[in-house]
């Protein structure tokens, strides 16, 4: 069985990769930008004299309690998560092009599915650690700043919620591969996360959100229309699921039927 | 294909779009032998070896590696193959002994293997620099010895003397030719350095547009180095045969030219012979034809 070495060099090329610590900083901005929005809600005053509040600010939609701030996290993890994890599986994907080093993969004794599968469960143990951390800061923070509302059942829920729009996140990060893997670079991944964040909401604003994968996300989270609190309609289970499957199918195609010219 | 062939094609072709890159390829490399794989930029070189390594797919005929078909999903053939296509690549955080332990992970090699590896290719004092911080010609190095690293049987080599300086591609070579020589390792090499073939190859092939032109062995190889006299007169017709008659037996016609072979010490008697007859001789020197001059008479560099 190659895949236990597979994945261990996988883990051995994230070795002094500065991109894991970027894409920490990048995630954990996201609590503490909205404990500075609460923190302003909650003492306009200060803020004001300190010159953090304009006078056409409007932080209507954030209130300075836990279940506030969890239902921010849920925000960050999902919205943020879809563009921070597309970076994190191009850059897993397509360094391989990139920096020449695919060719070296090609011809050995090992399958190429393995290298697709060894290189999704890296992003997904970097995404699951991200998420955790996230999670571990906005509980660190929300203590910190002496939030009221807690509950350990709202706390629980937060974190359920929180885990189910990881798994989903997680689960459209083949189709980025595969783009990845197709483009053969990490303009096109990222581009196509883009793109597909603003299809998420010309689909849910239509009335198709349960059947456009990112559009699950997005009304998950709450982005889009009434926020349905940890719950995906099996329909829509489905498609993210078949998404999943689809991705992880083309990219295993694409490196072993394509041409590699790099 | 023989049971001695380390790598047979057959008819093997590929086309990316109108660009015909091999064409009806024939290549028999037998188990033990240096292979040259001699080609101008752009002649179907680099192709071939990605269509030997299973990395594009053949538009038409079959590729067989130590006895086994090359297609999509091969892979038990590649734990006896080692290469190194094109540029030098590496991850550039990893250092390079990091480089060479993913590579030896994934070929099952022992865990002697990266330090073998370092030291056969002279990697010691940098084998803790990351692999982003070196020279053209040691990346080259790191990558040699990741072809070399789980001592494979056959070794398909791209422009293996790339980058590297004078020194260094004697070192190579004499690497290789032990390989072939004391561990009958095969070895499949492109290049577009005819020096660098002719000093090691037991046979070469040279390739041109796709197809391949001839097959030289050693002793055919010696046979193209040769002298003659090129002789440019009025009346080619008649140059031939008062020449013939005054004892030059060895005489081609070629590129508008008589050459005159064995005569490199008669100019003067076949000055005398022509222009003593009437003709009007307009060109006579001693030429040495290398294999350079007989790869470029092929392959249409040289008019």
């Amino acid at each position: 069985m190659k895949f236990p070495q597979v994945l261990a060099t996988e883990f051995l090329k994230l070795r002094r990769t500065r991109v894991t610590w970027l894409s920490l900083v990048a995630l954990s901005l996201g609590p503490l930008a909205i404990a500075l929005f609460m923190w302003i809600v909650r003492e306009p005053g200060r803020a004001r004299q300190l010159g953090l509040l304009g006078a056409k600010a409007d932080l209507s939609g954030i209130s300075a309690t836990w279940p506030s701030y969890f239902s921010m996290l849920t925000l960050i993890v999902g919205m943020g998560g879809l563009l921070l994890l597309a970076f994190i599986v191009a850059f897993v994907f397509a360094r391989e092009y990139v920096e020449g080093t695919a060719k070296n993969l090609l011809a050995l004794p090992v399958g190429r599915h393995w290298f697709v599968l060894a290189k999704l469960v890296v992003a997904g143990a970097w995404w699951a650690t991200l998420v955790v951390a996230v999670t571990a800061e906005t509980f660190l923070i929300g203590s910190v700043m002496a939030l009221p509302g807690f509950s350990a059942d709202g706390a629980a829920g937060a974190v359920r919620d929180v885990l189910v729009v990881a798994a989903v996140v997680y689960m459209l990060a083949p189709v980025i591969a595969w783009i990845a893997t197709l483009s053969r670079g990490y303009l096109a991944p990222l581009g196509f996360a883009l793109a597909m964040l603003v299809l998420s909401q010309v689909f849910g604003k239509t009335g198709w959100g349960p059947w456009f994968p990112w559009s699950i996300v997005a009304s998950f989270v709450g982005s889009v229309g009434e926020r349905v609190v940890a719950s995906i309609a099996p329909g829509s289970v489905v498609v993210v699921a078949l998404t999943f499957l689809a991705g992880i199918a083309a990219t295993i195609a694409q490196l072993r039927y394509a041409d590699n010219t790099q | 294909m023989s049971t001695s062939d380390a790598i047979a094609t057959h008819a093997l072709g590929k086309h990316f779009g109108d660009l015909v890159a091999v064409d009806a390829l024939d290549l028999s490399v037998r188990r033990g032998e240096i292979y040259g794989f001699l080609g101008r930029n752009g002649a179907g070189k680099t192709t071939t070896i990605r269509m030997l390594l299973g990395l594009i797919r053949p538009g038409a005929g079959e590729v067989d590696v130590l006895g086994r078909r090359v297609g999509p999903g091969t892979r038990d053939v590649f734990a006896r193959v080692g290469y190194l296509v094109e540029s030098a690549s590496a991850y550039p955080d990893l250092t390079v002994r990091e480089n060479l332990e993913i590579q030896r992970r994934l070929t099952g090699a022992p865990r002697t293997a990266v330090a073998d590896a370092i030291a056969r290719m002279r990697l010691e004092s940098c084998a803790e620099r990351r692999a982003g911080r070196l020279s053209l010609g040691n990346k080259q190095r790191v990558s040699l010895a990741r072809a070399l690293l789980h001592r494979p049987e056959l070794l398909i080599l791209d422009e293996p003397a790339n980058a590297l300086d004078p020194a260094g591609i004697v070192e190579v070579r004499e690497l290789l030719r032990a390989l072939a020589d004391e561990q009958g390792v095969t070895v499949f090499m492109s290049s577009h350095i005819l020096a660098e073939v002719a000093h090691l190859a037991d046979r070469i092939g040279i390739v041109h547009e796709g197809r391949l032109l001839e097959e030289l062995d050693r002793e055919q190889l010696r046979a193209k180095e040769r002298l003659y006299v090129a002789v440019r007169a009025s009346q080619p017709d008649r140059a031939a045969s008062l020449l013939a008659a005054a004892g030059f037996a060895h005489i081609e016609r070629a590129d508008g030219e008589l050459r005159v072979f064995d005569a490199e010490r008669r100019t003067a008697e076949i000055a005398r012979a022509l222009v003593g007859a009437g003709l009007d001789l307009t060109e006579l020197s001693a030429v040495h034809e290398d294999l350079e001059a007989h790869f470029l008479r092929l392959t249409g560099g040289l008019q």
